[in-house]
């Protein structure tokens, strides 16, 4: 588990980094047949081969709608972000630091994992914070519950294959949600840019 | 099953039937066909909550479902709010002007996703896990997020985007709470995060409280306590009328319910004091940002948002507090909020056809130019300030008592300061909006205004009734029921 830990981790500061959202999307797959290949690896029962495929199912799914939007909208250079990506990456590392001293042990298998997981939120934290295009937002809430769903799978006992199902479907909605969200937003502004929307405010 | 397992499963089931008939009705049928199917759910919302209320200490406590009190008051509102939401929805849809959705399905989709909403917010208080209700919470979101961007205009799309992004991340927070708190429990699966499990689950106290302040914390963005209010002033401003009410007077208080519930299911084990001392502070926190806003001119809508966040902080004073007292002013708070609150919000179709400036401005002498308007305007607003005889004044004293009650009088005191702000904050908007120099010189025909007047019409004695309804309250077997929770 330890060296899956810590692929996920560097593929979440590359999401953090990268400047083109269809290497980001191909990150957070990679992170997603990552999670898959662990809970396959842990044990080889019914519930962890189907949280497994779950895991599987969702990473491709999320990754064509993803790639499908960045096709129907290509920009001609991308989104500016707001923060230089070095800077970005010292306020994941930075935040994930004081999380990870903050926090009192979790109580899952694993030292790494329960890094892990706390790094992977405040990943995504930053990259929803920092960045101004709207398909890296929605990245931003898909790398943490990529590190959630690593957190479930390193629950010490059982865990209810029912609710782990469930919330792959509903980031499944999210996802689908902002999509419409995000080719709308596309269509009026000529770019996936929430700067253009905070420029509406007037007060 | 018994007769309570058979309602909560027609409460579930039935909006779904609006959904297939959003996919199937002939178009000029549609809105008649989704009335009636919005009745059919309400009364099966209104039948379970009565069986709930009427009989306080029977409990049903199952894995997935779970009938009490609390719940059934929940369901009672959540169906009464949608029903009313479906009546004006036809007004909505024959005054609106472009759409996130192409021309034609627009309605379709507006109806199919007001009752994919509705199903999931009526799940919420019926969920018999921490688990499932942070499945029903985040579906809500998916469904209301194309809600409040449904009209397409920029600023509905900001507003919805803002939204979606600022919840889902709380609640993947609230998540990490959840699964901090099955690690603490070893594991064990689904049965560890029931409500009636979790209070005797044996737990670390320093694991649990940190799992709490998670889970609370990210709750807090979808309740829209202070301060990760942000997205709460421009949803309820830029979602369609009846999709605002459902937000403000249904959606916030049944998410409040999940972390009301969390807070008796692990006082327990963290201590009444810290469980109930966290809730207290979101409160205070959410009433001193909300009373700035309550006291400078703003738009009708969003005038209504900022008190949510008011009232939302109220309420949860009133179940940090947790008393009989409070907790009879919590019940009395949650059911006249709603009233007040959707009558509010359905008011608000016909002042914008009224006066079209009321969409970005505040707006002075509706009463003048459209007395009926007016009225509604007033009565909303009156009953939200707290004016007597609003049950929200008798739900408040009842709140700042119950704090005295359980000796937490600093918090009690200063809840009272800042009530008192809110309420001359709220007057003033009062006094302006209804009887005061009117703005604007094109003030046109007030559109949509009939159903507005009826709901009215039933409003007001539904208001005065929870005022009397709270004279007797805090001593009977509902509040008792709500003070045992489900342990």
């Amino acid at each position: 588990m330890n060296g899956i830990a810590f692929a996920l981790v560097a593929l979440g500061i590359g999401v953090v980094v990268v400047r083109r959202r269809s290497i980001a999307v191909g990150l957070v797959t990679a992170q997603a047949l990552l999670l898959a290949a662990a809970a396959f690896g842990e044990e080889t029962s019914f519930d962890a081969a189907v949280a497994a495929a779950a895991l599987v199912l969702r990473g491709v799914v999320l990754a064509t709608l993803f790639l499908f939007l960045v096709r129907r909208t290509r920009e001609t250079r991308p989104v500016r972000a707001g923060v230089a990506p070095l800077a970005r990456a010292a306020a994941a590392v930075g935040l994930a630091l004081t999380l990870i001293w903050l926090m009192p042990p979790l109580g899952l298998d694993s030292e790494a994992a329960e890094r892990a997981t706390l790094t992977l939120v405040a990943i995504g934290l930053v990259t929803a914070a920092t960045r101004r295009a709207t398909l890296f937002q929605v990245l931003g809430i898909v790398l943490v519950e990529n590190g959630l769903a690593l957190a479930a799978l390193s629950l010490p006992g059982t865990s209810s294959l029912a609710i782990e199902i469930g919330v792959a479907v509903d980031l499944l909605l999210i996802a689908l949600v902002a999509g419409v969200f995000h080719e709308r937003i596309f269509a009026e502004f000529g770019a996936g840019d929430t700067a253009a929307l905070r420029s509406l405010r007037d007060n | 099953m018994t007769t309570r397992e058979w309602l909560a499963t027609a409460v579930l089931v039935t909006p779904l039937a609006g959904i297939v008939a959003a996919a199937v009705a002939p178009h000029a049928l549609l809105s008649r066909v989704e009335i009636v199917i919005s009745c059919l759910s309400a009364i099966a919302a209104a039948a379970l909550a009565v069986v709930a209320l009427a009989e306080p200490a029977h409990r049903e406590l199952g894995r997935w479902i779970v009938v009490d009190p609390a719940g059934g008051l929940l369901i009672g509102v959540i169906g009464a709010v949608g029903l009313a939401s479906a009546l004006v929805s036809p007004q909505f849809l024959t005054a609106r002007r472009g759409s996130l959705f192409r021309a034609d399905r627009a309605d379709r989709i507006y109806w199919a996703t007001l009752f994919a909403f509705w199903a999931v917010l009526l799940a919420v208080p019926l969920a018999g896990n921490l688990g499932a209700a942070w499945l029903a919470i985040e579906a809500t979101t998916a469904a209301s997020a194309l809600l409040v961007g449904f009209s397409g205009r920029p600023r509905a799309l900001e507003a919805g985007w803002k939204y979606l992004i600022l919840t889902s991340l709380g609640l993947g927070v609230a998540l990490l709470g959840i699964l901090v708190l099955q690690a603490a429990a070893g594991g064990g699966g689904l049965e560890t995060l029931t409500w009636r499990g979790l209070p005797h689950a044996s737990l670390d106290r320093e694991t649990t409280v940190v799992a709490y302040v998670l889970l609370l914390a990210g709750l807090a963005a979808k309740i829209g306590w202070a301060p990760v209010h942000n997205w709460l002033p421009d949803a309820h401003s830029e979602a369609p009328a009846p999709v605002s009410a459902l937000l403000s007077a249904a959606l916030l208080p049944a998410v409040l319910l999940v972390a009301w519930r969390s807070q008796q299911a692990l006082a327990p084990t963290i201590g009444e004091g810290t469980a109930g001392g966290v809730l207290v502070g979101f409160g205070l926190v959410s009433l001193g940002v909300a009373v700035p806003f309550l006291w400078r001119a703003q738009a009708w809508k969003r005038l209504l948002a900022y008190s949510s966040l008011e009232h939302m902080g109220v309420i949860a004073l009133g179940i940090g507090f947790g008393g009989p007292l409070a907790l009879a002013g919590v019940a009395i708070h949650i059911a006249g909020h709603a009233v007040a609150k959707a009558l509010g919000f359905y008011a608000a179709t016909p002042l914008l056809a009224h006066d079209p400036r009321a969409a970005g401005h505040s707006v002075g002498g509706i009463g003048r130019t459209e007395p009926t308007l007016g009225a509604s305007l007033g009565i909303s607003l009156g009953a939200l300030a707290g004016l007597p005889p609003s049950p929200l004044f008798v739900s408040e004293v009842l709140i700042v008592a119950g704090g005295f009650q359980v000796g937490r009088p600093w918090a009690a005191s200063a809840a009272a300061i800042l009530l008192a702000l809110g309420f001359l904050g709220l007057a003033h908007a009062l006094i302006d909006t209804v009887i005061g120099r009117p703005r604007g010189r094109d003030r046109h025909p007030a559109l949509g205004l009939r159903p507005v007047a009826a709901l009215t019409a039933v409003a007001v004695p539904l208001l005065l009734a929870l005022t009397a309804a709270a004279l007797w309250l805090p001593d009977s077997a509902i509040v008792q029921g709500l003070v045992r929770g489900l342990g």
